[in-house]
């Protein structure tokens, strides 16, 4: 019974009133206009006053009653709920305001007025009406506001449930990527076991990568929100391991655009085609090749990443689809439906495979 | 070649397209066997069979997987001119073909008690020293050889289409075709990013692509059944099928009908 705070999150500063709060909206003043109206034209019958009068006194009472309503509901208070400082607002101006004006038509004498047995009346019944269809009308402008809010309440749950299930889609199609094979594992071991008995100086920075591979590649330990920085270490660890097992075959450089390394990326993403241009292009060829890996900023948000090599070249029956069609899935989840994946074929050989993506923000 | 110098040093081949796999072997059998003679490395298997041709070590230690020639296909070359112990990482078809055939081999990363076994077989074998008196695996190499073949990747159907993109060639995944339409010497491979020109003839695409997903509705067009959302009825007894999220429609001609009854 203690406080009841008020969430403020739509106000930046903190004060005494909720500015936001305070200023009726059109649909609430054409209402309560209305409402007067109405009021007038019913209790016109049973005053002696006329028309005019009783229409000038309902639109007075009914603003007032408005009024109420909205510095109660804009006052920054803890002592009480809103809603009922709301509709104690509403009550105290039906009962202050046909007081007011029925003192202002007796020109400020209470005797006068306590004397007069229509004027008390008439007080009692305005009073009396107006408090009763001003707190109907402010519960259900409360209602209104609880509907509304409780909508977009549903709309930001509804956000949030699309951005999970973009995260499930993604974090799915990854776990059918992620599958680090035996035989590159037992391979590359086999490698780093040879290391360490010579009592080579390379075995640390290699069991470093190994670590930083196997750390991304492993489903378990996948990070939520990888960026283009960690897919740029995930990718120059894996080709240190692979230039480790074929030195005399493979060379490689990575040039990704250092203002690009903060964005958020598929994790995964760029190393499909690095393992795909090992796999297909480097690895099956007596002479090996080169493989280069880049990103750039094209105009506005465009960016462009590539994994080229200069391997054997896919062969028409190659079979790597369903890695290239998870990874176009994966990229338009990511960035949206103008994002993809293009592989061309180089002169004289090799594959050059290109991401175009559509950055989110142009930071 | 009169084999009285090979019974007192043995010696060796080796073929690994990894270095550091070659010099761990090496290493390997310089401590379990330090008679044996390593006579030459090698990094492929053409390259083993043109040093073993010119070399004639009694024993060839054959990594499986290499690039250019494997190391099944290096041991067909061989035959029974030596004795042969494959090396391979984790490789199931592989083992179990081995496992099978009671070829030797070697499991990497080598385990030097399971080496020495397969030193100690070598060194009896090498005892009787009789080429005609070692075991004929041709046909299991044969087989072995054909099923690494088709796993390097060559599917038995189309992946990919390979059109020329102003200067570019352009590598289509299949299935990213909606359908393919001959026009007059080309053929035009309408597919999710745009439309394409090709030399190949429909009827030569007809083989290469797979049945269960592409299939002849016209004698000039070839629709993915992927990409199709419905078949209507149109005059006579021919249709029309409705490309999913396109405005186009292909005809279908009367030949061709059957295949969209309903089930």
């Amino acid at each position: 019974m203690m406080t009841t705070t008020t969430p403020s999150a739509s106000t930046p500063a903190p004060g005494h009133w909720e500015r936001s709060r305070l200023v009726p909206s059109r649909r609430q003043l054409a209402f309560t206009v209305a409402l007067s109206v109405a009021g007038a034209v019913a209790l016109n019958p049973i005053t002696l006053n006329p028309f005019v009068e009783v229409l000038g006194e309902a639109l007075f009472v009914g603003m007032v009653l408005l009024f109420g309503f909205k510095v109660a509901g804009a006052w920054r208070q803890t002592v009480l709920p809103r809603w009922v400082a709301q509709v104690l607002a509403v009550t105290l101006g039906a009962a202050l305001s046909p007081f007011i004006v029925q003192m202002l038509s007796v020109g400020g004498d209470f005797s006068a007025f306590a004397a007069s047995r229509p004027m008390v009346r008439g007080y009692v019944l305005v009073t009396l009406s107006a408090g009763l269809i001003g707190s109907l009308f402010a519960l259900g402008a409360l209602y209104r506001e609880r509907d509304a809010q409780a909508r977009a309440e549903a709309l930001q749950f509804a956000l949030e449930r699309e951005t999970l299930q973009r995260q499930a889609a993604d974090a799915r199609l990854r776990l059918m990527t992620a599958q680090i094979e035996p035989h590159f594992l037992l391979n590359t071991l086999a490698n780093v076991q040879q290391l360490v008995e010579s009592g080579s100086p390379n075995a640390a920075p290699v069991f470093r990568s190994l670590i930083a591979y196997l750390r991304a590649a492993m489903p378990q330990l996948h990070q939520q929100t990888a960026t283009l920085g960690d897919e740029e270490r995930l990718v120059r660890a894996y080709l240190e391991l692979m230039l480790m097992r074929m030195p005399d075959r493979l060379t490689f450089s990575i040039d990704i655009e250092p203002a690009l390394r903060a964005l958020p990326f598929p994790q995964m993403g760029l190393l499909t085609l690095v393992e795909n241009a090992i796999r297909h292009g480097i690895d099956p060829g007596c002479d090996g090749g080169r493989i280069e890996v880049g990103a750039r900023r094209d105009a506005g948000r465009e960016i462009r990443l590539w994994v080229a090599d200069t391997g054997v070249g896919l062969s028409e029956g190659a079979g790597t689809g369903t890695g290239l069609r998870n990874l176009q899935d994966r990229l338009q989840a990511f960035f949206g439906p103008d994002s993809g994946v293009t592989l061309l074929e180089q002169a004289p050989h090799g594959v050059r495979a290109e991401i175009r993506v559509v950055a989110p923000t142009a930071a | 070649m009169i084999p009285s110098m090979a019974a007192t040093t043995p010696t060796a081949l080796i073929a690994d397209d990894e270095p550091l796999l070659r010099e761990q072997l090496v290493g390997h059998l310089a401590r379990l066997w330090p008679e044996l003679q390593v006579v030459a490395q090698a990094r492929n298997g053409r390259e083993a069979v043109e040093r073993f041709d010119e070399l004639r070590p009694q024993v060839v230690f054959l990594d499986v997987h290499m690039p250019g020639m494997n190391g099944v296909e290096a041991a067909r070359c061989i035959g029974r001119r030596a004795e042969v112990v494959f090396v391979t990482a984790f490789d199931q078809y592989a083992v179990e073909a081995f496992r099978q055939g009671a070829i030797d081999y070697v499991v990497k990363p080598i385990e030097e008690e399971r080496l020495l076994d397969s030193v100690q077989r070598l060194q009896a074998r090498l005892r009787v020293a009789d080429d005609a008196q070692r075991p004929e695996f041709g046909a299991l190499l044969e087989r072995m050889a054909q099923e690494l073949r088709q796993r390097g990747g060559a599917r038995s159907y189309l992946q990919w289409i390979k059109a020329s993109v102003g200067n570019a060639v352009r590598m289509i995944r299949i299935e990213q075709v909606l359908y393919l339409r001959s026009d007059a010497k080309y053929t035009v491979v309408a597919w999710e990013g745009g439309e394409a020109l090709i030399r190949t003839t429909l009827r030569e695409l007809a083989d290469a692509l797979d049945p269960e997903c592409f299939v002849q509705v016209h004698r000039s067009a070839i629709v993915n059944l992927m990409h199709v959302d419905r078949f209507s009825h149109g005059p006579g007894d021919s249709g029309e099928v409705h490309l999913k999220g396109r405005n186009e429609r292909l005809a279908v001609s009367r030949s061709y009908v059957h295949l969209f009854r309903q089930m």
